[in-house]
């Protein structure tokens, strides 16, 4: 799941180095302008909804986050 | 009761005092105590408003609370809490509205049905509206998100509503943030009290000193603009954006001061605006509490919701991802902006500065890789400290024009001032004295310029680091030194003069 996320992150956000922080978000890499693109793109490609709530830092802090809440999601 | 007048420092020295004197258990009765008394200096018809929409908020989050732990499934819990929720987010709007444009509904009415006793009826506008508000409406949705607890009691939810020093002004505090606080049990720490003190002097300095001698320029020339010419209107304009940032700025030093002396740390709600490189920077360092809230409750919620998730999709398949990733960033940027400028005011010159604001940060969002390209294209090397100069000062400029739309508080005269500006210049203005006529002699003209210097000088190190840790390190005697200057100071080259109303801050009016 990991890697398929990571594809869909570098496609969509190719400037983006999401391998240098472990917390993305509060270390401002990702701004809400790149969050909700990458919000949309996971949406889109594995065809899940993301309720308002699982927005938090904590699920956005890094590739593996992102694939944990993804897989969760997805059940 | 404003900061700036004499009783407010008996009353804060009082709060100080029974505070730390008194038993611990009750600290947060003191200052529950002390802001009703606070808010009825202002009226008490109008703390009905505040001590409701508490109600209401604390009511709602205990229901919402209580259906979260009977309810098994998250799913149905969440469904049933959905139309309270949204019953209560609409009647704390309604009590807003009342407030904003309850006034002009009546005139409207009146007008339009020849109705002559509705103009008898008399809107209360609540102290703080649009602050508390926004507060009661973001402590909702948390607990709806199950991102904050809920408050069990309804005199504690009233403390973080109605809590003095953030009610004038703001910052718009989140229940999550300030509430542990007011819940804690705070010892006196000296050091905290000397720096909450010197917080509250240097807002002080920067309200009394720079921004009400300013007010006198901008007051006199925005307030006759067919007397002056464009050079006039450069100088007042610069002016009135200085003004804003120290009264408003200036009012969060004081509320943040006092809040220091009594064991609080508010939210910040300035990080040095006018250092920003860009409008959306610009806009994440000035009145941050408000660009959050708008970010977390209308920004997040309408870019990621499935609506336009969906219409996002159906356009990058039609016209490719650009135009798909472009409608999530235009849509709610465009709404965030419009709301920002009516938060302010209900009138055109704000809807229009909001959409100037709101079409500048989405351009640079949506063109972002056409202006990569130019910059490459024209050998702008991005990163050298000219080029960052000059974007500072393109943002203070930006800011002043926003100032224009918006001072004169209507968009007429706006007009006819940018026509001065561009062709009614007379530059002979800015040198032959004329600029020591406008309400300010020529010293106290100086002392305004050399003010905003000050103020400069100290935000570039406040950049570097912490001033108040700078002073807390050097010898006993430039310490105190620095203190007695500050002090006296505002006592001295503090505007008092006749006419001049020390009671009212700018952002307290919305």
């Amino acid at each position: 799941m990991e890697e398929k996320v990571l594809k869909v992150l570098q496609e969509e956000c190719p400037e983006v180095d999401f391998f240098a922080s472990e917390e993305l978000v509060n270390d401002g890499i990702l701004d809400s302008l790149t969050l909700t693109t990458i919000i949309a793109a996971l949406t889109m490609e594995f065809g899940i909804v993301i309720p308002y709530e699982e927005i938090i830092e904590e699920n956005f802090n890094s590739v593996a986050a992102m694939a944990a809440m993804v897989e969760r999601l997805s059940r | 009761m404003s900061f700036t007048e004499f009783r407010f420092f008996l009353f804060a020295a009082i709060v100080i005092l029974a505070y730390y004197l008194l038993p611990k258990k009750i600290q947060w009765l003191v200052v529950l105590a002390a802001s009703v008394i606070f808010y009825l200096t202002y009226g008490w018809r109008k703390i009905i408003f505040i001590l409701l929409a508490t109600w209401i908020t604390w009511a709602t989050g205990a229901w919402i609370s209580n259906v979260y732990q009977k309810e098994a499934d998250a799913t149905t819990a969440k469904k049933r809490c959905k139309p309270v929720l949204l019953l209560s987010v609409g009647i704390l709007i309604a009590l807003l509205l009342y407030a904003k444009i309850g006034s002009w509904v009546i005139e409207t009415m009146t007008q339009l049905l020849e109705f002559q006793q509705l103009s008898s009826i008399e809107i209360i506008v609540a102290l703080g509206v649009s602050y508390y508000t926004f507060s009661l409406i973001s402590y909702l949705a948390d607990v709806y998100w199950r991102k904050d607890q809920a408050e069990h009691s309804y005199f504690r939810l009233l403390l973080f509503t109605i809590y003095f020093p953030k009610i004038l002004q703001g910052p718009i505090s989140r229940h999550k943030y300030l509430a542990p606080q007011l819940r804690e049990f705070h010892k006196f720490d000296y050091r905290e009290f000397c720096y909450g003190l010197q917080l509250m002097i240097w807002g002080y300095f920067k309200k009394m000193v720079i921004a009400d001698r300013l007010a006198v320029v901008v007051n006199t020339v925005f307030g006759t603009p067919d007397a002056y010419a464009g050079s006039h209107f450069l100088v007042a304009a610069c002016f009135a954006t200085v003004q804003l940032y120290c009264d408003f700025s200036g009012c969060m030093d004081i509320a943040g001061g006092f809040s220091q002396i009594l064991g609080l740390k508010l939210e910040a709600n300035f990080n040095h605006p006018f250092f920003s490189r860009s409008a959306a920077e610009f806009w994440r360092r000035w009145h941050i509490t408000l660009g959050t809230w708008f970010k977390d409750y209308v920004y997040m919620p309408l870019a990621v919701s499935p609506t336009l998730i969906g219409v996002s999709k159906k356009l990058r398949q039609k016209f490719g991802p650009r135009v798909g990733k472009s409608v999530m960033t235009v849509v709610p940027l465009a709404i965030v902006w419009i709301l920002t400028g009516l938060w302010h005011s209900t009138g055109w010159n704000y809807v229009v500065w909001g959409l100037y604001w709101g079409a500048m940060i989405i351009c640079s969002n949506v063109f972002a890789p056409e202006i990569k390209k130019l910059n490459r294209l024209l050998h702008i090397n991005t990163e050298v400290g000219s080029w960052k100069v000059f974007q500072m000062v393109r943002t203070f400029l930006l800011f002043t024009v926003g100032r224009i739309l918006t001072v004169p508080g209507d968009l007429a005269v706006s007009g006819k001032i940018f026509q001065k500006l561009l062709f009614d210049f007379q530059p002979a203005v800015l040198v032959d004295g004329s600029l020591y006529t406008l309400g300010l002699d020529r010293p106290n003209f100086i002392l305004g310029v050399l003010c905003i210097f000050i103020l400069w000088t100290a935000s570039m190190l406040q950049e570097k680091g912490s001033v108040r840790d700078r002073i807390a390190g050097c010898n006993i005697v430039f310490r105190w030194a620095i203190y007695y200057i500050a002090f006296f100071s505002i006592l001295i080259f503090g505007m008092y003069g006749p006419g001049y109303d020390a009671a009212s801050f700018v952002y307290m009016n919305f």
